[in-house]
């Protein structure tokens, strides 16, 4: 029996654009949970998320929908023209998280730091907190570890939706991991609170 | 490799060989490296975990909504489209021949010179009588040297006023002292707007 391998994402577009819907439809259902995902993760809000899929997807069915294979992959437009979205949304006001904080030049956190073994992050609880430190993330680290090691959007399509060198986006992924390790490391071993570290007594 | 130089490999490169062997030897780059796989395990679980996540169903049927429409717009221009230059195509065709049909047809007769004082006043009719018998019941007499008229030849009819002594011209009498009067008469004119054919309003045939 011989198997077809399915087809890729340039030939479903080139049967959309000729009108067939079933190329559309597996288009949809091929790349709409990671757009949506990568909008809920980045707004925080499953309604935002929605619309946005649905813009995304309309914008790929208008005629001069400026997809350029030779430019990059049909994934990484979609991931483009969705993260624009987005940022249109914010700036209407409808993402009401903070999606921008932080410096690039920020103090990276240490990977590692003595006697802070990180304990296991596969299981349903190690699982929440990461989830949880990843939405507290600033945007441009959100985005990336998203976008590269939630969804496996590769270092050159990420870079080009960012429009942004491929080591800009390695070391903000680096940047990224290294604070959602600081992040987990604070939330499983707190920092002392103000009260604890009250004086004791006086010595002046 | 020393430590310093793992730090700057680590953040640039997915663990590698020489990276491993650094971590080997050190212990704090050890944990470093271990951090770093169990964060990597812990996303890749998430991950997986997520992949669960879709937009909901609604958001396909609106878009398949949306296809529907745009695709049938799309075909409604194209036959619009394809109307258009047959469209051109054929007025391009027709009005040559809407010209020809003008130049070929019976010209309408212009209105007959004033010949008198206060003389003319003509209408194109359309029931027009038959002019063929010269001294047909209708009245009508056939000018001298004019061309007979077929019977399904299109002819105008104009009223106009000439003078009586027009009526000399075919055969009337007309008395001497009347002679510079104007008086009505119907002219039939042929398809090449020539008069064929006159009759005298209100004047008894003498």
């Amino acid at each position: 029996m011989k198997i077809t391998p399915p087809e890729t994402d340039d030939e479903l577009f080139v049967r959309l654009r000729g009108g067939e819907e079933s190329a559309f439809v597996q288009l949809y259902r091929r790349r709409q949970g990671a757009i949506y995902r990568f909008v809920l993760h980045m707004s925080r809000s499953p309604a935002v998320a929605e619309d946005v899929t649905q813009e995304v997807f309309v914008a790929l069915l208008r005629e001069g929908c400026g997809y350029d294979p030779d430019r990059g992959t049909l994934s990484g437009y979609l991931f483009g023209i969705a993260r624009k979205l987005l940022l249109r949304q914010v700036e209407r006001g409808r993402v009401d998280v903070p999606l921008e904080s932080g410096s690039e030049d920020a103090a990276i956190p240490e990977l590692a730091v003595a006697g802070n073994a990180l304990e296991d992050l596969t299981n349903r609880e190690g699982i929440e907190a990461l989830r949880r430190a990843i939405g507290t993330l600033p945007r441009r680290y959100r985005e990336v570890v998203v976008l590269c090691d939630l969804e496996e959007v590769d270092y050159a399509d990420t870079a080009a939706m960012l429009g942004c060198p491929i080591g800009t986006v390695r070391s903000r992924l680096h940047r990224a991991r290294a604070l959602l390790l600081d992040k987990l490391n604070h939330e499983r071993r707190p920092r002392p609170t103000v009260s604890a570290l009250s004086p004791i007594r006086c010595l002046t | 490799m020393n430590c310093q130089e793992f730090r700057e490999g680590i953040a640039e490169e997915e663990a590698n060989a020489g990276l491993l062997r650094h971590a080997g030897r050190c212990e704090a780059c050890a944990a470093v490296l271990d951090r770093r796989g169990r964060l990597r395990a812990g996303l890749r679980t998430l991950a997986a975990e997520l992949r669960r996540t879709e937009a909901p169903a609604r958001v396909e049927v609106g878009l398949v909504a949306a296809f529907r429409s745009q695709q049938w717009q799309a075909r409604r221009a194209q036959r619009r489209q394809w109307w258009i230059p047959a469209l051109s195509w054929a007025a391009a065709a027709g009005v040559p021949m809407v010209v020809a049909l003008f130049l070929l047809r019976p010209h309408q007769p212009l209105p007959a010179h004033r010949t008198a004082p206060g003389a003319v006043e003509a209408a194109s009719v359309t029931d027009v009588p038959d002019p063929y018998s010269a001294e047909g019941g209708d009245g009508f007499i056939a000018l001298p040297n004019a061309r007979g008229l077929d019977p399904n030849e299109e002819v105008n009819m104009v009223r106009v006023e000439v003078p009586r002594s027009a009526m000399l011209e075919v055969g009337l009498a007309v008395s001497a002292d009347r002679v510079s009067e104007l008086v009505e008469a119907d002219v039939v004119l042929g398809p090449d707007g020539l008069a064929r054919a006159i009759r005298f309003v209100d004047e008894p045939m003498m």
